[in-house]
């Protein structure tokens, strides 16, 4: 059963257009590999090798200019048992290019035919990524004066397993098309056409001057010598997946008043965003209602460092922190990024690291010393002892309701530095800083 | 001490994953918008998922890899925004449950393929985590910019369903529900989220969210001839067969009859385009999600959406507790606009309606156009910054028929 599903006559390409031609040889390879009509899709470009879909009987689609690569893409990823082919332009090579090369790239294994006529068919013969240099275009009206694009090199070299360049009158195209789609991994034959409307008549290309073109150009006929890859080492990522155990824990119910929003404004490298989020879950698993919004440059292990919390006994609808009830300020880049020290009133309690210069505020100030933390358990975990002895400072929690509601809700990889952090805020909170005076 | 309100039972902490357990435990979670987003699009049987790096959206892509990793599902980074719908489009086609999330810039990369996902009929869930202003404008500051460009995001502008988060649990709940009607109606649909919400982690339990049951594309009857773009009825959507399944398939972007072959047919075009049109419009009641927090006697409503719900929440908690009659009423869908459910807030006594957004004021022309004769009020934030609830209750209590002005302060 032949995938074509109209003689070559009744296409409507212009007579004498080797697209025709090659649509003939794809369908008899298809024949060769006994590839039923719905073992095969075909993704088309745009331009007038995109009109081909409606002659192909098998799976069809039918896109965006120089996207067809990507729909492959995702087909063949859907159903790898499909065999996938793009028919392509040279056009669609020129806008479609990056995802050429990184289809190539990623071994997808989707076939790609180029119908490269030099130029723009169906839009009147402009110039393209593959037009010869000194070609005559209606865009190029003293002649073509960029170089060409070598396609075949191009995903050669990134990763191809089959490349070859052909021209519409090869007898044994078949042939070449049964190896590429045969060939496991990315392939791609360049077929090189005359389109009959424009490039031709304008440049006097016909069956034989595409032979002579091939050596002008420097760009050589027949199959090409693919860059060999080896084989990527398999790296398995762990799954957390869908089969996920819980276990049923019993309840530590934590009290809390009304909502309390937390700031701890810092220097990036301070974990200040992981400490925050510790006493995030440790609420949660208290049976409370949190929040956090973080604040960081795009850049993340330089400058501020900022996390917002808000606790509550009831749902939190809104996010926003705008009513600070304590500022935990560790160094400069935090106290730059804090804007509103002038609206603070007493209702805010800041615990400020004892170095710090602070701008004038009506908040309630005390002082910390970072280095006193950061001796009891290392730079990247003093945030969380701070934070934890700032709760505690600040009356929010007692120490022993503390303990047992982190020993409750601190998991993970990181669980015992995060308790012997906490533990070390509970301990400062009960001996006090010593801070030079 | 008051009691925490816990419902009675016991607390169970779900420590990660993705499976969903029935029963009447509590489980609270602590998770972000753009992870409670995966857990969404995986309950609903996502199973592939292809994007490119972008913040704020750019978790989505590692959580579907974790949930992903056992394979149940395809997941890829693709080398720009265009590969990464155009993988999901093809793979829509070929019967995945797909979704695709970025932020304004790729959406914009997006453009196009949208268009083709209309055209062709692809079902595409598309997660737009909003950023501040046009172009790379503020990556890691938030708004809620895009609520036009989702609306008029692709040419021809025929309408796409969109839905819109408020935070991490609706942002579960929406994810799913934007499969359903993905599937149903063979269509893309944009769920607008936002930098505050896909980064902000907060408390979610997310076995008590109701959601609709899980909707499937209609299967075409597998012995029959496949017509690919046949319907029984003008605003139909047709069966679905997928690419490498046993019926041949033909998907296209240009402009087709019911064999998915390009047309010139004037009668042909006309049904297909009214049918993209009617599909959505048709059934528009249904596409309507929205929170009613009605008030008979109220002489304001707030109408809220997106980042500036929760705020409007507050506020209106706050000036109930000062005495004012305030209506609200959160929108989930805004496209097609909930006229019904909007004209249904607006009971006899409502004299003004307050719309707070994070951007320049856009949603609220829409509202303006519905309700004639109402004074409708906008209040905007377009620096980053969330609306303080305290802006709201100022203009909630303004004209407030008790009098008060303490603008919530009193609670
Ligand atoms: S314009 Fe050129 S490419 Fe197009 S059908 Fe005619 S000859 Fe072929
Ligand atoms: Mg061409």
């Amino acid at each position: 059963m032949t995938t074509l599903a109209v003689k070559r006559n009744e296409m409507a390409f212009c007579p004498g257009c080797s697209h025709g031609m090659v649509l003939e040889r794809l369908s008899e390879a298809f024949d060769r590999m006994n590839l039923a009509p719905t073992d095969v899709c075909i993704v088309t470009d745009i331009g007038c090798v995109g009109i081909s879909d409606r002659y192909l009987d098998c799976h069809t689609f039918h896109g965006l200019h120089g996207r067809s690569i990507t729909y492959a893409e995702g087909i063949k990823r859907a159903r790898p048992e499909l065999t996938v082919v793009v028919l392509i332009g040279d056009g669609g090579c020129g806008i479609g290019t990056a995802h050429l090369v990184h289809a190539a790239r990623r071994g997808i294994d989707i076939n790609v035919i180029v119908f490269n006529n030099f130029n723009f068919g169906m839009t009147g013969g402009q110039h393209s990524s593959t037009t010869p240099v000194c070609a005559q275009t209606p865009t190029t009206p003293a002649g073509a004066t960029d170089y060409p694009f070598d396609v075949c090199q191009t995903v050669g070299a990134n990763g191809a397993s089959y490349v070859g360049r052909f021209t519409a009158f090869d007898k044994d195209l078949p042939d070449r098309m049964e190896a590429a789609l045969r060939a496991p991994g990315f392939s791609l034959l360049d077929t090189w056409e005359l389109c009959v409307a424009y490039y031709a008549e304008r440049n006097r290309l016909n069956r034989k001057t595409l032979t002579t073109l091939s050596d002008e150009m420097d760009l050589p006929l027949g199959e090409l010598e693919c860059r060999r890859r080896p084989q990527p080492p398999s790296l398995a990522v762990t799954a957390t997946g869908n089969a996920v155990t819980k276990t049923a824990e019993p309840s530590i119910a934590l009290s809390w008043a009304e909502r309390t929003e937390f700031c701890v404004a810092g220097s990036a490298g301070q974990r200040i965003l992981s400490a925050v989020g510790v006493i995030g879950r440790i609420a949660v698993a208290g049976g409370l209602y949190a929040a956090q919004s973080d604040d960081f440059p795009i850049t993340v292990r330089r400058g501020h460092s900022v996390s917002n919390l808000i606790l509550s006994r009831k749902a939190i609808v809104y996010t926003g922190v705008d009513r600070t009830d304590l500022l935990l300020v560790l160094t400069e880049d935090g106290v730059r990024r804090v804007k509103s020290w002038q609206a603070l009133s007493t209702d805010t309690l800041v615990l400020a690291e004892a170095s710090l210069n602070l701008p004038a505020t009506g908040a309630r100030i005390e002082r910390i010393d970072r280095k006193t933390a950061e001796k009891l358990v290392g730079k990247t975990s003093a945030a969380l002892a701070l934070l934890s002895y700032a709760i505690v400072r600040g009356g929010w929690l007692d120490e022993d309701r503390f303990r047992t509601a982190a020993e409750f809700g601190v998991r993970g990889k990181y669980r015992d530095e995060n308790l012997k952090a906490i533990d070390a805020g509970i301990g400062l909170a009960r001996a006090g800083f010593e801070l030079e005076t | 001490m008051p009691e925490n309100d816990l419902p009675t039972g016991r607390t169970i902490i779900a420590r990660g994953g993705y499976a969903h357990k029935k029963g009447q435990d509590v489980m609270r979670e602590f998770i972000t918008g753009n992870q409670a987003i995966v857990r969404g699009a995986v309950r609903a049987g996502c199973n592939f998922v292809a994007g490119y790096p972008i913040t704020p959206a750019s978790s989505i892509l590692t959580e579907v890899l974790r949930a992903f990793a056992d394979g149940s599902g395809v997941v890829v980074q693709t080398e720009d925004e265009i590969a990464a719908i155009g993988q999901c489009i093809g793979a829509s086609m070929a019967g995945a449950k797909v979704m695709t999330a970025t932020s304004g810039p790729g959406i914009s990369l997006y453009s196009e393929n949208i268009g083709l996902a209309q055209m062709g009929e692809a079902p595409l869930v598309i997660v737009d985590c909003q950023r501040m202003g046009p172009a790379t404008g503020g990556a890691t500051a938030t708004g809620d910019g895009d609520v036009m460009f989702a609306r008029h995001v692709t040419s021809g502008s025929y309408p796409i369903p969109v839905l819109a988060a408020t935070d991490a649990t609706t942002a579960y709940r929406l994810a799913y529900e934007a499969f359903n009607i993905a599937e149903r109606l063979r269509t893309p649909v944009i769920l607008l989220s936002s930098k505050a919400i896909a980064l902000t982690r907060q408390t979610v339990d997310l076995e008590k969210v109701q959601l609709s049951p899980c909707v499937e594309r209609k299967a075409a009857a597998p012995d029959a001839t496949f017509h690919p773009y046949k319907v029984d009825q003008p605003g139909g959507v047709p069966d679905f067969a997928p690419i490498g399944g046993s019926q041949r398939v033909r998907f296209t972007g240009s402009i087709h009859d019911e064999e998915g072959v390009l047309t010139i047919e004037r009668d042909q075009i006309d049904a297909k385009l009214q049918r993209l049109n009617t599909k959505i419009l048709a059934g528009s009641d249904a596409l309507e999600l929205v929170d009613e927090d009605l008030d008979d006697s109220a002489e304001t409503l707030v109408i809220s959406y997106g980042l500036a719900d929760g705020a409007a929440r507050e506020a209106v908690r706050q000036s109930r507790d000062c005495g004012a009659m305030v209506s609200h009423l959160t929108l989930y869908s805004l496209w097609p606009v909930p006229a019904k459910a909007i004209r249904r807030a607006v009971t006899p006594s409502i004299k003004r309606v307050i719309v707070p957004e994070l951007n320049l004021g856009l949603y609220v022309e829409e509202i303006r156009k519905l309700l004639p004769g109402i004074d409708v009020m906008s209040i905007q934030r377009i620096d980053g910054g969330l609306i303080e609830p305290q802006r709201i209750v100022s203009a909630v209590t303004a004209d407030s028929p008790c009098g008060c002005r303490c603008g919530g302060q009193s609670k």
